[in-house]
């Protein structure tokens, strides 16, 4: 019986930690979908989404942010891609005829940065690359996964 | 991949086949088209071979449009671009009576651009008409483009053709006093062609209308009408201003009249389409070509060659057009390449779009997160 006893108290107490941690630790921990999510927790996950989206917008439509420089013609992505049109993300990764080689999304958007518009490639997992990401995705929501389509 | 281009080509086969649009119906479904998917709206006539009456003396013009000029030291690219073709038209200046420069010289409305475009300008020495574009207009409501090159609307008449020039442009429904825009920043919105601010603004007004209306009243139903506009005259994708927002009110008076032809700039793409009697024409830019509208292009449309957007120099050019002795438009596109329209599906520009949806920006709505 003591044994079965401290055996709980030791599940009460993890189980109390786990909770716990997941809310300190919501994003980092694997362990954060072991609660529910009220209306409150769903709104903080998609702001932190949305407002990579807008960044991504004003970058994507010609903004500047400290430590990049994405164009030198004065090309904004917007000017061959309004609404993010033929960028076609749900067609990633695939075979890329302008590199001559397989190529994700992110390859595609620095090889645009550095050919048409002229400018400085940014860092492939950096603040600037996510945040176009998130805004072209944002705004290609709803289209069919097709990958590899040319 | 070259020999590829060179394969499709030979297919296709008369090179001339492939750079030259002759605008009868007949001639349009008669080879190997790519079409994308037809809007519903439009209301297609069967057949453009009207029996007019009215015989024409043959000539031909230029047309430049969409050059979006920068001050010199931020963009030399477009400059170059916006040179060659003007170096084109006045080596061929023999052959055209005119030119029409069909608005956006500038890209943001600022004089030094539009001072930059009217030096460029006087390389070409044949007679030039204009008409403004949104991008000309917004900085100062075109008091620099007014005063470059003068107001719009006008008409002539030449060799059995009434020919019209209109403002499509510089009659949006005011977006900025009420938000208190800076002169700056009213530009900003409108220089953006997917902006969320600048709302509906391509249009004929109904003043402008009324001008149209008296203008033909003493032409013969039979005779040709070229007009020439920005902004197309129907609605092909009204998120972009690809359209006038009073096309139904303009297709009403130009109706009596069986052969109307509209050139016109704004949309950066080969583009074709008839609605009511008249027929719709859409030119290259010399700066960049914008993508076809995500619903897909008018039935009759031959949509582009997909450019190669590491060039250029690729999927631009300027219009070289010609009224035929049998009253009927030509349309040559002086595009700087060598194949101009796509033929299969994959190669269209238009065909890759099945599997996508598009939402407009929200940046520039004043999102807040809440
Ligand atoms: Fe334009
Ligand atoms: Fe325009």
């Amino acid at each position: 019986m003591q044994s079965f006893k401290s055996k709980g108290l030791i599940a009460f107490i993890s189980a109390l930690l786990c909770v716990s941690l997941a809310f300190v630790f919501m994003v980092n921990r694997a362990s954060a979908h072991k609660v529910s999510h009220d209306a409150e927790t769903l709104k903080a996950f998609n702001d932190a989404f949305m407002e990579q989206v807008i960044l991504g917008d004003e970058l994507f439509h010609g903004a500047t942010m400290e430590g990049i420089n994405m164009s030198n013609t004065g090309m904004a992505c917007a000017m061959c891609h309004p609404f993010s049109s033929d960028v076609h993300p749900h067609e990633y990764p695939k075979f890329q005829e302008q590199m001559s080689e397989f190529a994700t999304l992110r390859d595609m958007i620095n090889w645009c940065i550095e050919k048409p518009n002229e400018g400085e490639i940014i860092d492939p997992d950096g603040e600037a690359m996510k945040a176009l990401e998130a805004y072209i995705y944002w705004s290609n929501r709803g289209s069919v996964l097709d990958p590899g389509r040319h | 991949m070259t020999d590829n281009k060179h394969d499709r080509d030979q297919v296709v086969g008369n090179v001339d086949i492939t750079r030259r649009t002759f605008l009868h119906k007949s001639l349009l479904t008669g080879g190997a088209v790519a079409t994308g998917s037809a809007v519903g709206v439009f209301q297609t006539l069967s057949s453009m071979e009207i029996a007019s009456a009215a015989m024409s003396e043959p000539f031909s013009f230029a047309w430049v449009s969409d050059t979006h000029l920068y001050p010199r030291e931020l963009n030399q690219r477009f400059i170059d671009k916006t040179v060659r073709a003007f170096s084109e038209v006045q080596a061929m200046g023999d052959k055209f009576d005119f030119m029409v420069f069909g608005g956006d010289l500038a890209q943001l409305g600022h004089p030094v651009e539009i001072e930059l475009g009217a030096e460029l300008l006087q390389e070409v020495t044949i007679p030039k008409h204009f008409i403004p574009g949104e991008h000309d207009w917004y900085l100062d409501l075109g008091e620099s483009w007014n005063k470059h090159f003068g107001e719009t609307p006008w008409t002539f008449d030449h060799k059995g053709v009434r020919i019209i020039g209109v403002d499509s442009v510089g009659r949006a429904p005011d977006y900025w006093s009420a938000r208190g825009m800076s002169n700056e920043e009213r530009m900003a919105h409108m220089s953006g062609l997917d902006g969320s601010q600048a709302g509906p603004w391509s249009g004929l007004g109904s003043e402008q209308r009324q001008w149209l209306s008296s203008t033909l009243s003493d032409w013969p139903k039979d005779a040709p009408v070229i007009i020439f506009s920005h902004t197309p005259f129907y609605e092909y994708f009204p998120p972009w201003n690809f359209w006038i927002r009073d096309w139904r009110e303009v297709q009403e008076i130009l109706a009596p009249w069986q052969n109307v032809t509209n050139i016109h700039g704004h949309v950066h793409q080969p583009l074709y389409n008839e609605i009511g009697g008249m027929r719709s024409i859409g030119m290259l830019a010399t700066s960049w070509p914008w993508p076809y509208a995500p619903e897909g292009v008018p039935e009759l449309t031959r949509p582009m060659l997909r450019v190669d957007p590491g060039d250029h120099f690729d999927g631009v050019g300027w219009g070289n057009l010609a009224m035929n002795a049998e009253a009927h438009m030509e349309v040559e596109y002086m595009m700087w390449r060598e194949q101009v329209f796509g033929v299969g599906r994959a190669d269209s520009g238009t065909g890759d779009n099945v599997n996508q949806k598009l939402s407009p920006r929200i940046s520039d709505r004043g999102w807040t997160g809440d």
